[in-house]
């Protein structure tokens, strides 16, 4: 007698579980132009490098003499696996079962995500489509047993996993309840604008409790959660998800004890762009494209740009210097003349907490008119936020690279450099309290009513000013640590990335 | 019809198309001032402007509707 009828089933058990919720559900999850969640994982990590872990997790179904005639695997598939040779943990539900409402083996897996993610040391990708528990709980028969009073904290494995490894998450169809908390419980994540919902609670939750008649896609769709920042990032469909997932990990160490990796690069530190000499136009009423500046200065086709549409008067990102993995963050004159705006200065804290979390350098390129101001402004406490963005600055630890591209005004333009920051200057920088125009006519209000011709000698008083806020005299007194060529600027900064 | 609609609020400085126009993409329509900067807006597609609903001088709201282009 050998242990081969329970090594049958086994193999049996293993296949039935590769069915997921069955044929017919497969081809539904299909026929809306979804992939399943193994599809899913295959297509985000290395060929064939997944290692799952729980398969034989779930429920089996016997027929009345006992033998095997079906197997409900957990909603929830997780394992290891390699994304360009790292390896990584990834986990997501299954919607062709139960809607990715988990199961009860469902919900251990995914519970058991982070703590293995913490222990391991390794980073974590979640894939989302689900909603939460259902009123008749786990079981769907409304009899669980509550938890004991001295139970873990049910959030505590999901705030160590992300003080403790990169967590990158994508919303790949209708993401509600648990599974929307956990999505946004991240350092990166992006979703399917051809697929993805996010939804705090369904439309027939919402209509019930506040009368609102919505769709899902009205209610938690693209439009409105990129705009918003509750994901970083839109893209066009599950594919396009995945890798923005992997490029995002390719800047990230495997945990906050290591280094993010550097890679080899063949763009020369060296390379000087010619445009970057009258990119910004002397006349300060003219917009220039921050984002080409950045292109310019970092590897080439390295810059990914995370949380584009929200908070969209501060750029922020991730590039490489001479292979070296930076965080990037610089204002955008073109949306509201790239003023410290609420969610701007929500978007940058964000930002400088995953650079310092990382230990990932930050090169800041300054065009900072000062905080937003006006009624909005004022509705949207962006002084409050502000201020939270400057201190949150104050405190980093990593090293930054300040480079003065033209305005660098007020309390705002302190949240752009960081402690002990090297600072370089372009000759198109300005700096000061408050740009000129607007000081201009608050401090020299009586003058410049009493003037013959108000509106000229206004114009006098802003051009002697303006003079007054040149980058020479800063250089002079050593209050940049260079005034340099634009077309220098990579050099620098490579050669600033090399020292630090 | 492709709607042309404000990102943020602000002031109209210029408006340099009008009904009946040939545009082609990437012709500058109108330039807002906000915040004392320039922003141009551009034609996204070639067409014939069908429709303006600002005028210079107007203070205008995010998401208002500025222009109208026929493709």
């Amino acid at each position: 007698m050998n242990w081969k009828p329970e090594t049958e089933e086994i193999a049996r058990r293993r296949q039935l579980a590769l069915e997921q919720g069955g044929a017919d559900a497969v081809a539904k999850q299909h026929g809306k132009g979804k992939l399943t969640v193994r599809e899913r994982i295959d297509k985000l990590l290395d060929p064939g490098s997944f290692e799952e872990l729980g398969p034989a997790a779930g429920a089996a179904i016997h027929d009345e003499n006992g033998e095997l005639i079906g197997f409900d695997p957990a909603n929830f598939v997780l394992g290891f696996g390699r994304i360009d040779g790292r390896r990584i943990i990834v986990g997501g539900e299954d919607f062709t079962m139960r809607g990715g409402s988990p199961s009860p083996a469902g919900l251990r897996k995914s519970v058991y995500t982070e703590e293995l993610a913490v222990q391991y040391k390794l980073p974590l990708v979640r894939l989302h489509e689900g909603s939460g528990g259902s009123v008749g709980g786990t079981s769907g028969k409304g009899a669980s047993l509550p938890g004991p009073v001295n139970a873990p904290a049910r959030f505590r494995s999901v705030a160590e996993a992300m003080a403790t490894v990169p967590v990158a998450t994508a919303a790949l169809g209708a993401v509600a309840g648990l599974p929307a908390g956990r999505l946004v419980a991240s350092h990166f994540s992006v979703m399917s604008k051809a697929t993805a919902q996010i939804l705090t609670a369904g439309p027939a939750v919402v209509a019930r409790a506040m009368g609102e008649q919505k769709s899902k896609e009205e209610l938690g769709g693209w439009k409105v959660h990129t705009k918003n920042g509750t994901v970083d990032n839109g893209a066009a469909d599950e594919a396009a998800c995945l890798a923005e997932i992997r490029r995002f990990l390719s800047f990230m160490p495997a945990n906050v004890e290591q280094l993010a990796p550097v890679i080899e690069c063949d763009d020369p530190v060296d390379r000087r762009d010619e445009a970057l000499l009258d990119i910004v136009p002397r006349d300060r009423r003219k917009a220039f494209d921050m984002r080409r500046i950045i292109r310019s200065l970092f590897d080439q086709a390295s810059f990914f740009e995370v949380g584009a549409g929200y908070g969209r008067s501060q750029i922020t990102g991730l590039a490489r210097l001479n292979g070296q993995p930076v965080g990037v963050w610089a204002n955008d004159c073109k949306f509201l003349a790239g003023s410290m705006t609420a969610d701007g200065a929500h978007k940058a804290r964000r930002f400088m907490e995953l650079c310092e979390t990382f230990s990932l350098p930050i090169v800041s390129l300054v065009d900072e008119p000062g905080f937003m101001i006006g009624s909005q402004a004022e509705r949207e406490a962006t002084i409050r936020h502000g201020t939270a963005a400057v201190l949150t600055a104050a405190m980093t630890n990593v090293p930054w690279a300040s480079i003065m591209i033209r305005r660098s005004f007020g309390v705002a333009q302190a949240a752009h450099y960081g402690p002990e920051g090297f600072v370089l200057a372009w000759p198109s920088a300005e700096s000061g309290p408050l740009p000129v125009e607007g000081g201009v006519a608050v401090a020299f209000q009586r003058e410049i009513a009493a003037a013959p011709d108000p509106e000229a000698r206004r114009r006098e008083l802003e051009e002697e000013l303006a003079a007054r806020q040149s980058p020479f005299p800063r250089a002079e007194a050593l209050g940049v640590h260079d005034l340099i060529d634009p077309r220098q600027t990579r050099t620098e900064l490579c050669r600033w990335v090399d020292r630090i | 019809m492709i709607a042309i609609e404000l990102e943020t609020a602000g002031s109209v400085w210029k408006v340099l198309s009008k009904p009946g126009d040939r545009v082609k993409a990437g012709d500058t329509l109108f330039i807002l001032e906000v915040m004392k900067m320039e922003v141009p807006y551009e034609a996204p597609v070639d067409g014939e402007v069908v429709a303006v609903h600002i005028a210079e001088g107007q203070v205008v709201e995010e998401d208002q509707l500025a222009m109208e282009i026929a493709e």
